[in-house]
């Protein structure tokens, strides 16, 4: 025992002269500095929609005025028979497109996770692609495929003398397209629940004397059940906030569902402002209710393994069907993935879309750049790249900054009030992205001279909607590093900013990195809250690609399409690089 | 209702890595365990010890060999013959416990009898008595997931008891537990096992574990099984160097044959020193030899006269508290031994003399 122990043991140790006093406010300050941004980010928009739902005044004309709220207004929108319609439309396009996705993603996550199928690997992560192409271009692609009229599904088949017609612009189009494109969702959650299964759980079925299909029926389903209900539960979510789907096969057939009814509101003249925050906010209760059983199906029931050691799973030999199982996987890939890129180069070269008969459509003469030249000779075009790239840019500096600040806080601190952050981080998972758009519409558009208008609001409309994950993601990567590499440069004399910027900085700089890039794709390729926030200065490229699809002229949509898919893949494949697999968690969660 | 286990010239070859390379993980591994006994094999990770007993549970399927239940054939895989697990009529117990975390108590030990079509009053008499058995008659309808890792493994020692299995396999059933209960429960298992009646093969890598439990000790090592005996055969008479040293005899001390006589034979050890000790098979004079000896069979300080008397030095003492152990320099090697008792007579630098009994030193060829 050393004299200064044993004088701190009696509490008779000296008051160090660096022990400062003054700086306990710094931690208060700091939670309110956070508090305030996530108020400014999420809850003021989120709060006007709400105030928008229960007014029946227009803040463009009037301004805000809280003097007539009431449910009643409200209550008028929900009883509405069009927007009954609407959410009964939306209920069965995403329930039906889940259980298509329920169906496949299901089979695939087997196929890959359980048989010894050759070219499990690839097959494996081809499945994954049509979790990165945008809803709007698989709309396109799928109209031009599948269109009643002049569908190329349909005149092949007609040319070929087949009694094949298909029609995608109905409902069983819609679950069709939603199904394929969302059951890598349920693949993901299912793979990996197979992946971590005990293996001997199920061999201890075999033991028992029951069969490989009992086995299966009791003991494999019931075990990843709630992993099947948490992808099933997450894709149903993302389908119901996916509006380039629904536009492209829903309207032509006049089938409008909750997303595409919002939109219209907003379009028609006079905008129903009021109406459509009424609508978003139906959306949003159905979106938080669906979230709520989502999280409890994750947390709730979740089998953890009890050795904790990684399990090579049990490989099936099938025999000769290993071949059939091949050949499927083969079929689904070349439906989601082959076939519809088939469509959008055709139609991007295609001078016209007419085809006489099917040697014509080999015919080389009728196939030229036409399309892309007269994309580009309008200067929107290469200006609504640029500024999604601008708005790109801002979003992922923002929301880097500020996720790393977020993360860092709630993580590694003692920070008064991380608790009620985290929370008020984790809101947006609840809002469609939709929503996030009428809510940041209806927070500026009223004040004349604010954001409305400008560059800024897209951003921070993705930095809100995005947040979650962003936050998310950056936690993780935080939480890896040992707390104990932090003390020890405290120990060292390093202030807490200081040992931010020279140690946790530089070892979670892969995370930050991954974060930021994802962020500046995911804000690229977003549509729904978009399409309330740009403006004619400030169109973002996935809103000009609607707009010319509404323009009818579907050789130019193509060639954009193939464009921002092309755009995609360079980023996607450089972000992957960048943080190995990063950018495939992220999309995932966001649709 | 138990039967015998008869294991012919079993042999398992992985085929693994880039380029691929063949490695026999069971190597012409060939055993019988009588009806009712139980035979423990032990070794270090990766031995071979787990797949022998996959193979017989049939999970595994080995490249040669038979393994024959009560007189019929499961495996032959030269004559086409294998018995798919769930036909084999064997019970088995999960270093992982396995039990199925969505089901309670009850529903798992019935579900085996519910994939026989057991009628329902026998079944439920059945899973009665075997959780009396296990004694979980009160857990019947908790959760599988409320119960702690011992009653966990109780719950599946259940389940594979409850149909009346010809053999059970355990695949190290005690490794997750912690200590203390590992030492409970390894003595209700014998206990259990032996009051059914079944035959039962049992893995381990833990020798005390074998010891308690098995009749017999099989000692294995890079897929081949060196030594199948009674826990004190293995003790007391070990096969090879391996062999004792795995089962505790740490002490190793080269030396070159000088005579044999019999079993026994004198060693030249160190400068000029002469020790005898049992010769293993393959010895004779002249062989180099390493001699193994227990820390705990060197005699300190020995009344009297008598064979392999040694003046050591003490080189160095750790106390243990309820033992010591000493670090002895004798004809150039260290030795270890072993003082019981919480007073440490000797001490560091002292000159004392040692006693190593010759029929509990083994000198193998090297």
């Amino acid at each position: 025992m050393d004299a200064q122990a044993t004088s701190l043991a009696m509490g008779g140790a000296k008051t160090n002269p660096h022990a400062s006093r003054s700086h306990r406010w710094l931690p208060w300050a700091w939670a309110a500095l956070l508090l305030a941004v996530l108020s400014f980010l999420i809850i003021y928009p989120t709060s006007m929609l709400l105030i928008g739902a229960l007014t029946n005044v227009n803040p463009v004309v009037d301004g805000y005025q809280l003097s007539d709220l009431s449910i009643a207004n409200f209550l008028t929108v929900a009883a509405n028979p069009n927007v009954a319609g609407a959410l009964l439309n939306s209920l069965i396009a995403c329930g039906g497109g889940t259980i298509v996705a329920v169906f496949i993603g299901l089979s695939f996550a087997w196929v890959v996770v359980r048989t010894n199928t050759p070219c499990k690997a690839l097959i494996a992560s081809a499945g994954m692609l049509p979790l990165f192409v945008p809803p709007l271009v698989a709309g396109v692609a799928w109209a031009i495929l599948g269109s009643p009229k002049t569908g190329l599904i349909n005149l092949i088949m007609s040319k070929m003398g087949l009694p094949i017609r298909i029609d995608l612009y109905s409902m069983t189009g819609m679950i069709f397209v939603f199904g394929i494109y969302y059951a890598p969702y349920v693949y993901m959650f299912t793979a990996a629940a197979l992946r971590n299964m005990d293996p001997s759980l199920e061999e201890a079925a075999e033991i028992s004397g029951a069969s490989a299909t009992r086995t299966m029926a009791t003991v494999t389903f019931p075990l990843i059940m709630p992993a099947i209900i948490a992808g099933m539960l997450l894709s149903f979510i993302i389908m119901l906030g996916i509006y380039g789907i629904p536009a492209v096969l829903g309207s032509p057939a006049n089938i409008p569902v909750l997303t595409t009814y919002i939109f219209a509101l907003t379009a028609w003249s006079p905008p129903q402002y009021n109406t459509a925050a009424s609508v978003a906010v139906i959306l949003m209760i159905v979106t938080g209710f669906l979230v709520y059983l989502q999280q409890k199906a994750i947390s709730g029931r979740s089998y953890t393994t009890v050795a904790g050691k990684a399990f090579r799973p049990r490989a099936l030999n099938l025999g000769p069907w290993r071949f059939l199982t091949l050949g499927l996987a083969i079929v689904y890939i070349f439906v989601v993935v082959i076939l519809p890129t088939l469509a959008l180069t055709v139609a991007a070269f295609r001078k016209f879309m007419f085809i006489r008969d099917i040697p014509a459509l080999f015919d080389m003469t009728q196939y030229s750049w036409i399309h892309f030249n007269k994309m580009f000779d309008n200067p929107l075009t290469l200006q609504s790249i640029y500024n999604s790239m601008y708005v790109g840019v801002l979003t992922a500096i923002i929301g880097g900054i500020l996720s790393f600040a977020i993360g860092y806080t709630i993580t590694r601190t003692q920070t008064p009030g991380r608790r009620i952050i985290d929370i008020i981080t984790t809101i947006p998972v609840a809002i469609p992205g939709l929503v996030i758009g009428v809510a940041y519409l209806w927070a500026w558009i009223g004040l004349p001279g604010g954001l409305y208008g400008t560059f800024w609001i897209l951003a921070l409309a993705f930095v809100a909607r995005f947040l979650p994950d962003t936050v998310k993601a950056l936690s993780t990567s935080l939480m890896q590093l040992h707390k104990e590499l932090e003390e020890a440069a405290w120990i060292c004399g390093r202030g807490m900013l200081g040992t931010i910027g020279t140690i946790v900085l530089p070892l979670a700089r892969p995370g930050v990195v991954a974060g930021m890039t994802l962020l500046f794709i995911l804000a690229i390729r977003e549509l729904g809250s978009s399409l309330f926030l740009y403006s004619s200065g400030t169109m973002v490229m996935a809103v000009q690609l609607l707009g010319y699809y509404e323009g009818g002229n579907i050789g130019i949509t193509a060639a954009f399409s193939l464009v921002q898919m092309a755009l995609l893949a360079v980023l996607i494949t450089c972000t992957n690089w960048l943080s190995r697999g990063a950018a495939e968690g992220g999309v995932v969660r966001t649709g | 209702m138990s039967s015998e286990l008869r294991v012919e010239q079993l042999r398992k070859v992985f085929t693994t890595g880039k380029p691929p390379v063949a490695k026999a993980a069971v190597d012409d591994v060939s055993f019988t365990i009588a009806a009712g006994e139980i035979v423990v094999l032990l070794g270090p990770s990766g031995c071979g010890k787990t797949t022998t007993l996959r193979c017989v549970a049939g999970l595994e399927h080995p490249t040669s060999g038979r393994i024959v239940i009560g007189g019929t054939m499961y495996t032959d895989p030269q004559a086409g013959v294998l018995v798919p697990p769930r036909s084999r009529n064997l019970g088995m117990v999960f270093q992982s416990y396995a039990v199925w975390p969505h089901m309670t108590v009850r529903q798992n030990v019935a579900y085996p009898l519910k994939a026989r079509g057991t009628p329902r009053a026998e079944l439920n008499k059945a899973v009665a008595q075997a959780l009396d058995l296990v004694e979980l008659g009160s857990y019947a309808d908790r959760p599988v997931t409320q119960l702690s890792g011992g009653q966990m493994q109780r719950v599946a020692l259940a389940r594979s008891m409850v149909y009346q299995p010809q053999i059970l396999l355990l695949d190290e059933p005690l490794s997750n537990l912690d200590a203390q209960l590992r030492l409970r429960l390894r003595d209700d298992l014998r206990r259990i096992i032996k009051r059914v009646g079944l035959t039962a093969l049992y893995v381990t890598h833990d020798q005390t574990e074998a010891v308690v439990l098995g009749d017999r000790i099989g000692v294995m090592r890079d897929g081949k099984l060196l030594q199948l005996d009674t826990p004190s055969e293995i003790y007391n008479r070990p096969a090879d160097l391996f062999v004792a040293g795995f089962t505790g005899a740490s002490n190793v001390i080269d030396g070159t044959v000088v005579s044999r006589d019999g079993a026994f034979g004198v060693i030249a050890v160190g400068a000029n020193e002469r020790l005898t000790a049992r010769l293993g098979d393959g010895v004779s004079e002249g062989s180099a030899v390493k001699v193994a000896l227990r820390p705990d069979n060197v005699g300190l300080s020995p009344v009297g006269d008598g064979p392999n008397r040694f003046k050591v030095r003490v080189a160095s003492r750790h106390y243990q508290g309820t033992q010591t152990v000493y670090e002895l320099t004798l004809a150039g090697a260290t030795i270890e031994a072993l003082e019981v008792g919480s007073a440490a007579r000797h001490d560091v630098d002292s000159e004392i003399v040692v006693a190593l009994p010759p029929e509990i030193c083994w000198a193998y060829a090297v």
